[in-house]
């Protein structure tokens, strides 16, 4: 049934799926996890850095882009797509800087970014992106956002949310983990943040990359050693929680 | 013959198709050219059961030749690095046997130096317990060649007193269900069993209206019509490429009976898959 449907974007099948867009999602789920968190004071961005060739250059397999000053946003999915919706936004924030005098809200460049998706759900002979976007950052109100944006052009506000592969299982970490003690301080946001990449990055420390933003200050993206600092204090927290129920149960 | 209504005597075609085929199939009669064509084909596409230490072939079919147990086969490349991880890597295993076929799905056209990767099934036994055969096949085996590796590898008359399991992954897109897809936690395990099988499976089976395909369908189906116990564990996945995710997924399978005693050092497993899987890694740029 769904081959007949599904070889223009422009056609809904009979029971109202857009298979293209439906397809662009899974181009989604072959990209690497990407995690968002928001904190009180701080927002975190984590990404499973992809394996490198030898004779690459590492700094340019980037999942974490600044759009802005105050704004960044994380990816899954096409890499080429991505480079594409990146750029535009880059100078729709520029654009919009210099029209109005200030800079973008978070959820202004998020706005941009999904119409700008979903007009490739609608034209014939273009095919939608697939990507999905974890765009985080700072409004002048000093309120932290993190938005998330998909193929179809939708575009949610989130406490925390993942994108790309096993996702699912991410988003239920976060489900069970996220609460008002988890989020309390900003060290403690980029814990979770961490740990919730754990559970799905098999080699640890080493494959994942991490960037945060503060109020009023730029975009930091963090060291190899920093994350495996943070990495390994996660580790002897584990072992002590373990040894405190073994504990408990003897 | 008819008459019509001038009195003329016409040929009424005739639906039965007796006389006059023989004079319309004459366009379309075989040349010796097609035949030779034909042959020439069939011969590539035979399936060739030999050692590969000497070359030579096997004469008797490989479970005649090595009678067994227990038969572990293993299919597509997620199978294949689930065994090798952590079935292979516990204990000394024996090359026995090996079956080289090449068909359109092969991405080379010289039959006689296929990788072994690629265009082979390999063949091992347990050298400490010979009754437990292994089977890895990365290939894909066509539809008209499932007869000929079964009549090859389990004979015309198997036994009955073996047991066999079968590994293989279908990317979950082909899994029908009333729930919705997105719900789905891919990667997940199904079983199908024969009806001489009475143990439990490790997991859920397979519900209707899913069908198992090509030559894990071919190996299941032969054990059926031959009584032999054998029950068959399929992974849905989301990645039919090579994946850490995908391969873990199979690990309820190390508590069934047919792997008791076949499984040991897990870590050390753990860590052959990773080796595994950076080894084969292709650097790939379009997904980021």
């Amino acid at each position: 049934m769904a081959s007949r449907y599904d070889r223009a974007i422009t056609v809904f099948s009979p029971d109202g799926h857009l298979f293209q867009v439906e397809y662009a999602q899974e181009a989604v789920k072959k990209g690497s996890t990407a995690v968002g968190i928001r904190g009180t004071d701080i927002v975190v961005l984590g990404v499973e850095k992809k394996s490198v060739a030898k004779l690459q250059d590492e700094r340019t397999v980037r999942k974490i882009c600044a759009l802005d000053d105050h704004v960044c946003m994380a990816f899954a999915g096409l890499t080429a797509d991505a480079r594409v919706v990146i750029n535009r936004a880059r100078v729709e924030c520029q654009s919009h800087k210099l029209t109005v005098e200030d800079p973008v809200t978070v959820e202004y460049i998020t706005r941009f970014i999904a119409t700008l998706k979903q007009r490739y759900t609608q034209s014939n002979g273009r095919r939608p992106f697939g990507i999905s976007a974890l765009i985080v950052g700072f409004d002048d109100d000093g309120i932290p956002r993190l938005y998330q944006t998909d193929p179809s052009g939708t575009y949610h506000a989130w406490k925390a949310n993942a994108i790309g592969r096993s996702a699912k299982t991410v988003r239920e970490f976060l489900e069970k983990n996220y609460t008002e003690d988890a989020i309390a301080n900003d060290n403690e946001a980029i814990k979770l943040a961490i740990r919730a990449l754990l559970e799905v990055v098999q080699s640890g420390g080493k494959n994942i990359e991490l960037a945060i933003i503060r109020r009023n200050q730029p975009l930091k993206m963090f060291s190899a050693k920093e994350i495996e600092l943070q990495v390994t204090e996660i580790e002897k927290e584990k072992e002590e929680a373990e040894k405190k129920k073994s504990k408990k149960t003897t | 013959m008819a008459a019509t209504f001038f009195g003329e005597v016409v040929k009424a075609p005739c639906r039965a198709g007796t006389e006059d085929q023989e004079e319309e199939e004459e366009g379309r009669r075989e040349t010796a050219e097609d035949r030779e064509v034909r042959r020439q084909l069939a011969r590539k596409r035979e399936v060739r059961l030999f050692r590969r230490q000497t070359k030579t072939s096997l004469e008797v079919s490989l479970l005649e030749k090595y009678p067994c147990s227990k038969f572990i086969i293993a299919i597509g490349n997620n199978a294949v690095a689930f065994l090798s991880s952590f079935v292979m890597n516990s204990g000394a295993w024996e090359e026995v046997g090996c079956a080289k076929l090449w068909n359109e799905w092969c991405r080379t056209t010289d039959t006689t130096h296929l990788s072994p990767a690629k265009s082979f099934c390999m063949f091992y036994h347990l050298k400490s317990n010979p009754s437990v055969v292994l089977c890895q096949c990365n290939c894909y085996v066509a539809e008209d060649q499932q007869y000929q590796w079964l009549e090859k590898v389990f004979g015309s008359c198997p036994k009955k007193n073996m047991q066999v399991m079968i590994l293989t992954c279908r990317h979950v897109t082909d899994y029908k269900t009333s729930e919705s897809t997105s719900s789905l936690h891919s990667p997940f395990l199904k079983a199908l069993k024969t009806q001489n099988f009475k143990e439990p499976p490790c997991c859920p089976l397979l519900e209707q209206p899913n069908i198992v395909h090509d030559l894990p369908a071919a190996v299941l189906s032969y054990c059926q019509v031959w009584k032999i116990p054998a029950v068959l564990y399929l992974c849905y996945t989301d990645v039919m490429k090579l994946d850490l995710i995908t391969v873990e997924a199979f690990r309820p399978i190390l508590s069934s009976r047919s792997l008791k005693g076949l499984v040991k050092n897990i870590p050390q497993s753990t860590e052959i898959l990773k080796k595994l899987m950076t080894t084969n890694e292709i650097q790939s740029n379009i997904y980021t």
